[in-house]
């Protein structure tokens, strides 16, 4: 039933199925409106009212917080005149969890979408009926949820750019984001985490049978589990490089063996079963 | 000549318990084939093997030279599949669905596209080809999903409840269209149904599911042979049988049973030939007979009296049919 292991993906087919899926889930309102009001509020929003804000208070004094930072983490900050202070600990510091969430968020959104989506419009079977390859329809499916998340966060990422540099230049005078470390994150990490939210959902979305359910018991379970592990992340913009693409790499390794099973039980009789 | 299509002691359950129990048939090249039985007989199990989406627990089968559990790509690749439920992207419009259901065949982009059209044309959807499906209504959804279906050319068709949901009008449009895909290019096609109408208008063969089980296979006449024996004709006199007449008739050794009519008789006779043996001794009496004809049992007949047979079995008590009357009356039935 399977395509042997040595033969070659068709990418045709795939992106095909990719094509599909997404202009279908480019004319769902329900899907797009929170995969973009997300990502607009955290990333031009929030840094934009946070930079203002920051900018208006003369001389804060940032160093209580600073001084509950462990050891020489908050040294770059400590480093800064006092009045850039705040600015670049909210916006090129405190916000960076955030930056995790964007990705997380759509792509599980997505990937429940891919497969409890199709059951609950009743157009898994018919896609069950196609000679597309397991290995073949699993990588799209992983991918229609990846490539938006990835360009939902990078695009973000590019406004945010703008918005924090733009807010802090009456205040800093140069460009302050990204750094190398961001970067680290946005590239490395984000991507990481986009990959482990949509293998955890392919999982749940695989089981259950609307998407809605699918969310339910991604949402309450084991996505909040993720996003406690996302939230420390503001600690990577903080630690040395290697580091932080060490954290990156330890992600990866989990979300792979995650994507890996999933596509073990990624069966046609799997699924078909269940329709 | 090789058959088409072919399965040995298919078998497969579910949590729920045994869905196909030891199915054994061959449809044969450009054959079609009805699976009939209720909801729940297996049909859509059977469909699902055939078509390498589901795995046997037990048993084997062949569509085309390939065998479906072990490479189902290939039998998927030459075989086109209406579900039961559509299955078409409501989001999607009826050109999108069926030009990115020809991409994920791996077909080229512009012969999808080209292909499209033809068909859309064909099923007379081609001013509602920009037209998101969820503006459409189930006889339009069913046509396009044909259409899907028949994108590739595919030399089997497994159409699962083609009729289901639709008016009378979007039913006999259906039909029409899957009588004229039967008879070109000689495609073999698989209708699981519950319908028997449809049944009886497009198909060679009958398999009747109940509960997984195969309880009858063959032509409508050869299992019709099985059920009864004879073959039942309508006399039309104007006004009921009278006893002698009737006791006359019993009497002919060519005369399984009579069964009295409103205009006349219903007679069990041995073979359509005995029909004028039994005309001219009512004209001998002096009856007036204004018109004989010996009536096969239809398809629909076949099929309910294979039910009956079947509650027989299981000690069930059903509705009596009009094939289940005929048969009981003459006492030929099974």
């Amino acid at each position: 039933m399977t395509a042997p292991a040595h033969a070659p993906r068709s990418w045709p087919v795939i992106r095909a199925v990719i094509a599909k899926d997404l202009i279908a889930v480019r004319r769902s309102k329900a899907v797009v409106i929170p995969m973009l009001a997300v990502p607009t509020l955290l990333m031009v929003v929030l840094p934009l009212f946070v930079g203002l804000a920051a900018r208006a208070s003369s001389n804060p004094d940032v160093g209580r917080i600073l001084s509950s930072m462990p050891g020489d983490l908050a040294r770059p900050i400590l480093d800064l005149p006092q009045h850039e202070q705040l600015i670049v600990l909210v916006n090129g510091y405190l916000l960076a969890p955030l930056f995790l969430i964007v990705p997380l968020m759509v792509s599980a959104v997505l990937a429940a979408d891919a497969f409890a989506g199709e059951k609950e419009r009743k157009t898994l079977e018919s896609l069950l009926h196609l000679p597309i390859a397991e290995r073949d329809l699993f990588m799209a499916k992983l991918l229609t949820a990846f490539i938006p998340a990835i360009a939902v966060s990078w695009i973000g990422f590019l406004c945010f750019c703008v918005v924090a540099n733009g807010v802090a230049w009456p205040v800093l005078h140069r460009i302050f984001v990204p750094t190398q470390l961001w970067l680290v994150m946005i590239l490395w990490i984000g991507p990481a985490v986009a990959t482990l939210g949509l293998a955890v959902m392919v999982r749940v979305s695989a089981r259950a049978r609307t998407s809605q359910e699918a969310n339910q018991l991604g949402g309450a379970v084991i996505l909040p589990l993720i996003f406690l592990s996302v939230g420390q992340s503001s600690g990577v913009l903080l630690a040395p490089l290697p580091v932080a693409i060490a954290i990156g790499a330890l992600i990866w390794v989990i979300a792979i063996i995650l994507v890996r099973g999933g596509a073990k039980r990624f069966t046609r009789d799997q699924l078909a079963a269940r329709v | 000549m090789t058959a088409a299509i072919e399965t040995h002691d298919l078998t497969r359950s579910f949590p729920s318990g045994v869905a196909l129990d030891g199915l054994t048939l061959s449809v044969q090249p450009g054959e079609v084939l009805a699976l009939l039985g209720p909801n729940g007989a297996g049909k859509t199990t059977t469909v699902r093997l055939l078509n390498g989406i589901l795995t046997p627990d037990r048993g084997r089968s062949s569509v085309l030279g390939f065998d479906p559990a072990v490479d189902g790509d290939a039998v998927r690749r030459v075989t086109g599949v209406l579900t039961e439920h559509a299955g078409l992207d409501e989001r999607l419009t009826a050109r999108e669905n069926l030009e990115l259901t020809a991409r994920m065949r791996g077909l080229d982009r512009v012969w999808a596209a080209r292909r499209t059209m033809d068909l859309l044309e064909r099923f007379g959807m081609a001013d509602r080809a920009d037209v998101a499906v969820q503006g459409t209504s189930t006889g339009q959804r069913k046509r396009l999903a044909l259409a899907r279906a028949l994108l590739h050319d595919p030399e089997v068709l497994f159409l699962d409840e083609p009729t289901s949901g639709l008016d009378p009008a979007a039913t006999r449009d259906v039909i029409d269209l899957i009588g004229a895909l039967a008879t070109e290019h000689g495609r073999t096609i698989v209708l699981a149904t519950h319908f028997l109408g449809e049944a009886g208008r497009l198909a060679d063969r009958m398999a009747v599911l109940h509960h997984g089980v195969l309880h009858a296979f063959g032509r409508p006449e050869e299992i019709a042979a099985e059920m009864w024996n004879g073959i039942d004709a309508e006399i039309d006199l104007g006004s009921p049988i009278d006893t002698a007449a009737r006791k006359a008739l019993e009497q002919l050794a060519c005369v399984h049973g009579v069964v009295p009519l409103p205009n006349g008789a219903l007679v069990r006779l041995e073979r359509r030939d005995d029909l004028p043996v039994v005309v001219r001794l009512l004209v001998e009496r002096g009856l007036a007979v204004y018109g004989a004809s010996a009536r096969p049992p239809s398809l629909e007949d076949i099929y309910f009296a294979v039910e009956a047979r079947i509650a027989e079995r299981e000690g069930r008590d059903i509705a009596r049919t009009t094939a289940g009357l005929i048969s009981g009356a003459v006492g030929g039935g099974p």
